[in-house]
């Protein structure tokens, strides 16, 4: 499959260029004390009263030289690791929401870790998510267990590559801790570090933030896995023309990935980005604009260029309820990025602008995953699938429907939708006209009204039980 | 000449000109109140208003502010001491961990523009500095913003903080992903989607 591009090569070298003016003339506003010292140590001019650190571009073009073309995504069973670029597109689900849409009553309210539960459990049955990005805050956790009380649930429920970030160092190595339970020993974790941390330790415009990239810095020296994820938005953050916007983004994107070069490397990155265009008739956060396809699909086409996977948060929606804007605001702006490359969407399970999980918009952005995987998947251009004999054996006027041909690849050939109807108008009205959302939460239900097969052991969870006191109950159950 | 221009100058965001009227306004005797309340504050109003319906934009309700606070800066020496305090003495930062501040500073910008008393803390600030701040300056209100959700935890720490202490300040949550049901099961006083509502908040929580 050839990519979509959106540049000359020339164009391309520009946006390099440009973005190495910007680190070497403008410089990064550098809050963490720990990453100017880096900074500090392997050339760079830092000012440590103003904390400003400019990058000469040597030193940029030296970080370059050691960025490698892999991220491995590890899952607590192995057959769920996945490698960019060669599993892409990766799908992961939007992380981080504080509310989820209630599934018994469709309001809104804030998550809880049993919430957190049930979608860990849906995320592992649903083939179309390759990583689980825990979609919610947990509203019950209980004092000082704020991290452990979102991925106690998620580890304990889905064997899928766990994804998500912690607040404070406390909270990070109180989940590396209960990595190091569950897998048996720190040491035993470490030649398979499940979780998979993810922060955005640059606040745009150009700076770097204080816990966010405290947490990035460690993870990096101790060799466990952190990306990050660069978040320019036009208008507000960052210059209001798309080509001001991809610059600036990447720009940063080069000053985080110094950073991470600087103190090991080698160390596998992604060029991640959620880079929008915000309303400015409000400054309403637009992420599910067509604009943020658009960079995303620019992005990786940078990314290319550096010969690092890519993607990021795309594919959100700014909808309240699974309509048609929640329908074309994903599929839109993820077929544009797969169709320009990208590897990683983080894009499942979320509404309104990353705020609720909603559980039929995770069935729903499941068979979106499954449509893009098709289309990458493409022609299997070669002889034999011309099919001239099949052609010339049929003839003019023939059938198809009863060739071993056919029998061979009915189920393998076409996405087959469990939302999407199929049905003629008179059947669907004969079953009550059942909309897209209707139909994903009864997909839903169907997978979380069974036992989870994947949940702990009862020994492992009683050890990690005995670990932490007080923990939440964690167990997926579905009441409807 | 009179403190209508000033208020035309306000609503077309030009920074010079409201600062040369205000000038002109002072040097004929115009009394400083009426500059302030019916020149800036006026026109600031009805910004707000024009962004409530839709014709102002976020950078023009931004950029009359500015304006706004230009022309302030000339009343300021002029003011009777307790002029503004009247109206309010505002706490504002971004919670501790989030360094996202462009909605902060914008309702840092309107509430000066209402002519409250504002101190501005930048960003991270934590709970013990809220608190010093708004002690020491005599606050009514103190202003807490984020835009990640996993700070957002921080707001009920602060609350929580001047109950226990026996403090009378009001708090104010704001942010993307604060809600009115956050804001009540915290227990804030005030909350708001936007800076124009953010203002309004305020007012009320300072009616005396």
């Amino acid at each position: 499959m050839e990519f979509t591009k959106l540049f000359s090569q020339s164009e391309v070298e520009r946006v390099h260029e440009a973005s190495l003016e910007i680190l070497e003339n403008v410089g990064m506003l550098v809050r963490n004390q720990k990453a100017m010292e880096i900074f500090s140590k392997n050339g760079c001019q830092v000012d440590m009263e103003t904390m400003m650190v400019k990058f000469p571009r040597e030193v940029v073009e030296k970080a370059r030289k050691t960025f490698v073309p892999t991220y491995t995504f590890t899952a607590q069973d192995p057959k769920f690791d996945v490698t960019m670029p060669g599993d892409r597109p990766i799908v992961v689900t939007g992380s981080s929401a504080p509310n989820i849409i209630d599934p018994e009553t469709g309001e809104e309210r804030r998550a809880t870790s049993d919430d957190i539960a049930n979608i860990a459990y849906l995320i592992n049955e649903l083939p179309g998510f390759d990583v689980f990005s825990i979609s919610t805050l947990a509203e019950d956790a209980p004092e000082g267990q704020f991290s452990l009380s979102r991925f106690y649930p998620a580890l304990k429920n889905c064997k899928k590559p766990v994804r998500s970030n912690t607040p404070n160092m406390e909270d990070l190595k109180a989940v590396l801790d209960l990595g190091a339970l569950i897998a048996g020993g720190e040491e035993e974790y470490r030649k398979r570090p499940f979780i998979n941390h993810h922060y955005c330790p640059v606040v745009s415009p150009l700076t770097f933030d204080v816990d966010s990239t405290e947490a990035v810095i460690y993870l990096i020296e101790q060799g466990l896995p952190v990306y990050g994820t660069i978040v320019p938005n036009a208008g507000m953050t960052s210059p209001l023309s798309l080509m001001g916007t991809l610059t600036l983004g990447n720009a940063e994107f080069l000053g985080l990935a110094t950073l991470t070069q600087m103190i090991r490397p080698g160390a596998p990155m992604i060029y991640a980005v959620l880079s929008t265009v915000a309303d400015m008739r409000t400054g309403a956060y637009a992420p599910g604009a067509i604009e943020t396809g658009m960079l995303q699909m620019a992005h990786t086409e940078m990314a290319r260029f550096y010969n690092v996977p890519s993607g990021g948060y795309i594919g959100l929606t700014n909808a309240h309820s699974n309509d048609a804007q929640s329908g074309y605001e994903t599929g839109m702006n993820t077929t544009g990025a797969l169709l320009a490359g990208a590897d990683l969407f983080n894009m499942g399970g979320l509404l309104g602008s990353l705020m609720a999980f909603d559980f039929a918009k995770a069935v729903i952005d499941n068979e979106i995953a499954l449509m893009l995987k098709r289309m990458k998947k493409g022609f299997e251009y070669n002889e034999e699938n011309l099919c001239l004999d099949l052609i010339a054996k049929v003839g003019p006027g023939g059938s198809y429907m009863d060739l071993d041909h056919t029998m061979k690849n009915m189920r393998t050939i076409a996405v087959l939708p469990k939302v999407a109807t199929r049905e003629m108008r008179r059947r669907w009205e004969d079953q009550g006209k059942p909309d897209a959302h209707s139909r994903a939460m009864k997909e839903a239900a169907k997978i979380l009204s069974k036992p989870n097969k994947s949940r702990f052991s009862e020994e492992l969870d009683a050890k990690v039980r005995g670990h932490f006191k007080g923990l939440v109950a964690g167990d997926a159950k579905w009441g409807i | 000449m009179s403190v209508q221009t000033i208020y035309d100058a306000v609503i077309e965001f030009n920074i010079d000109k409201v600062v040369s009227l205000v000038e002109a306004e002072i040097k004929i005797g115009t009394d400083v109140s009426e500059i302030l309340s019916n020149g800036l504050i006026g026109a600031m109003d009805e910004v707000g208003q024009r962004y409530s319906e839709g014709e102002f934009f976020v950078p023009e309700m931004l950029m009359a502010a500015k304006a706004m606070k230009a022309g302030l800066e000339v009343l300021k020496p002029l003011l009777s001491h307790g002029e503004s305090e009247k109206k309010g003495t505002i706490i504002i930062g971004t919670v501790k961990g989030d360094l996202h501040d462009i909605g902060k500073n914008l309702v840092s910008m309107m509430m000066e523009g209402a002519g409250f008393e504002v101190y501005d803390l930048g960003v991270d600030v934590d709970t013990e500095k809220f608190l010093a701040t708004a002690k020491e300056k005599k606050a009514d209100v103190i202003c807490m913003s984020a835009l990640l959700t996993t700070t957002m935890p921080f707001m009920e720490v602060t609350v929580k903080a001047i109950r226990e202490q026996g403090l009378s300040f009001k708090t104010m949550v704001g942010g993307a992903p604060v809600s009115e049901d956050f804001a009540k099961k915290i227990g804030a006083d005030g909350w708001s989607t936007d800076a124009p509502g953010a203002v309004e908040t305020a007012r009320k929580l300072t009616a005396k």
